[in-house]
């Protein structure tokens, strides 16, 4: 399991800038064999945080303890039932995928017949049998992603902490990445974290934790995650969505939320939803460019938690990792 | 410890074995300095006390330690490359003691350049420059030497530098300077004074000292002069220098703020 305890982080400034504090008295738990993703906009601290599970940065104040080895006081213990993918390639791309794997089990004293039953193990699951051979410059995005997750799960880790580890992969691979995940972790028990910014991988996670401006403003399964707004939500993409916000809540007398050129009313009475289309779209039809209902989302549960749209939290995430690491 | 060690070590000699154009590159670029800086001031060279040496053979020490500096840039770039975003990442959360991170990363970079040392090596008897056993392994044990300390010493500058820009100006202005100022060069008799005490902190003129001297004379003889002993001394003491500023800077995670300075930072940072 991950227990995080009155985590704070306080970046030290420079010159110019000053100190920053990217995480504030946070405290999460994920129990053990618990499958949590880890989500968060533009400087959530999402960053921060996994470099500090995984011992890369020591926080300022707070604890962190990997399967009941604190991270501070036993680290290497911690380290060798922990499992790490990083967003980036931390493969040797010029070393071939055999290579790579007996790399990875020799730093963690794996070898002889263990090294053949967990290569053997690894290779079950994976796609890589015809591979091994080869250099892992030579092979696909989702191939190169599978020896990422192989050589971590040579080690058999109780914990597994991957980071957005899907990034850049097309539908298809990331489908698979995630199938074989859950299976592995199904099949071990293990515990794991990732963070991601695609939602559609967050639906079938046990539990959904969001983060913003280094605090955690949700912890939850998905489903009561979604049950929080309600169990339908109008969204509106309005012409001008500031005049429309105002217009709108006189019209329907009900609170309407915006997002950028969005806006929404959530958690509607089930009954009154086909009156409260037809109302919005009698009174406002000139000003509103496409209008829908729709059963929450985990993406929809984002959006009303932390006042951000995906699509700006996506891209904001990407500098701000940059701009971190 | 040893194991952990020499499985990053033996990564690093495939890829380098694997690029062949690195290999070449790094015994081409030596070689082209001393044929034609042999052939150039051999006619000029005539240091007093070293009548008939060619300025070819007085040079060969100093390419063979060029090589050994080049090896240990070239390594130790790598390890920028690997830090931040890359295979060291997935090494840094290994249960690895941190020695062994430097040991195995240090002791590859030294392989590649005792690799490169050797093709160089065949040249030494064809100028009359042939060590008897108990020599040979005293030029051995030199080579290693050096290469640790080089490869060491670029490591601890390579660990916190964010780009590898950054290191090539350093390496210019600092490793390379070292080399030129070792005596590789030119001898360090009758250069003026403050050069002179410039080459006598030198770590490499010293290191230097060491692998010229088996060349010349018997190992008995050498080990019983005070001045190549304390050279040997100083190489000793800057490769253990440097696999300990090494192994500090890998220990060394990245920190919070803390104290009162850390609170003050969260307080304006709005409502909890």
């Amino acid at each position: 399991m991950i227990v995080i305890e009155n985590l704070k982080h306080v970046y030290p400034g420079g010159r110019r800038q000053p100190a920053r504090t990217a995480i504030h008295d946070l405290s999460l738990s994920v129990p053990a064999g618990a499958f949590c993703i880890l989500s968060g906009p533009n400087g959530s601290g999402k960053s921060t945080l996994f470099r500090i599970l995984c011992g890369l940065a020591r926080p300022s104040a707070g604890r962190v303890a990997i399967a009941g080895h604190d991270m501070a006081s036993a680290a290497d213990e911690a380290r060798r039932v922990m499992g790490v993918v990083f967003q980036s390639p931390a493969v040797d791309k010029h070393l071939a995928v055999r290579e790579n794997l007996e790399l990875h089990a020799a730093l963690y004293g794996i070898r002889g017949a263990e090294l053949r039953d967990r290569m053997a193990e690894a290779l079950g699951w994976s796609d890589l049998k015809d591979r091994l051979n080869d250099k892992v410059e030579t092979l696909s995005g989702g191939l190169a992603r599978q020896v990422e997750l192989a050589k971590c799960l040579l080690t058999r880790p109780q914990v597994l902490l991957l980071d957005e580890p899907t990034t850049g992969l097309d539908p298809a691979s990331r489908r698979s990445f995630l199938t074989v995940l859950k299976r592995v972790q199904k099949s071990r028990g293990m515990t794991v974290l990732m963070t991601s910014h695609v939602f559609s991988e967050a639906e079938d996670a046990d539990s959904v934790a969001i983060m913003r401006d280094g605090r955690l403003l949700a912890y939850d399964s998905p489903a009561a995650l979604r049950a929080r707004i309600g169990q339908e939500v109008l969204v509106i993409q309005a012409r001008d969505a500031a005049v429309l916000k105002v217009g709108l809540a006189a019209t329907l007398g009900l609170p309407v939320a915006r997002y950028g050129d969005e806006l929404r009313v959530e958690d509607l009475p089930p009954a009154e939803v086909p009156r409260i289309v037809e109302r919005a779209l009698t009174t406002h039809r000139d000003e509103i460019l496409s209008i829908a209902v729709k059963q929450p989302t985990l993406e929809d549960v984002f959006i009303h938690i932390t006042g951000k749209s995906p699509a700006e939290a996506q891209a904001a995430g990407r500098v701000e990792e940059g701009a971190l690491a | 410890m040893i194991r952990f060690a020499a499985a990053l070590a033996r990564r690093e000699f495939v890829r380098f074995i694997r690029q062949p154009q690195r290999v070449a590159g790094s015994i081409g670029q030596p070689l082209l300095f001393w044929a034609f800086l042999g052939a150039g001031l051999t006619p000029s060279f005539q240091p007093p006390g070293m009548e008939g040496m060619t300025y070819t053979e007085y040079f060969y020490p100093g390419v063979l330690m060029m090589l050994i500096l080049f090896a240990g840039i070239f390594s130790t770039i790598t390890v920028i490359e690997d830090r931040d975003q890359g295979f060291l990442q997935g090494v840094l959360v290994a249960p690895v003691p941190r020695l062994a991170i430097v040991l195995g990363k240090v002791g590859g970079g030294t392989l590649i350049a005792l690799f490169q040392a050797m093709i160089l090596l065949v040249a030494a008897p064809f100028m009359g420059m042939l060590p008897g056993l108990g020599g040979s392994l005293m030029v051995l044990a030199a080579l290693v030497l050096s290469a640790l300390g080089f490869t060491g010493l670029g490591f601890s500058i390579a660990w916190t530098m964010k780009s590898t820009a950054g290191f090539h100006a350093i390496m210019m202005v600092f490793l390379f300077p070292l080399w030129l100022l070792s005596g590789a060069l030119f001898p360090m008799e009758n250069v003026p004074t403050w050069l002179h005490w410039v080459m006598l902190v030198n770590p490499v003129a010293h290191a230097l000292t060491v692998l010229r001297g088996p060349f010349y004379e018997a190992p008995a003889v050498l080990l019983a002069d005070g001045g190549y002993l304390t050279s040997v001394a100083v190489l000793v003491a800057w490769v253990a220098l440097s696999l300990w500023a090494s192994t500090k800077r890998v220990n060394r995670r990245e920190q919070g703020l803390t104290g009162p300075a850390a609170d003050a930072a969260a307080a304006p940072a709005g409502p909890a």
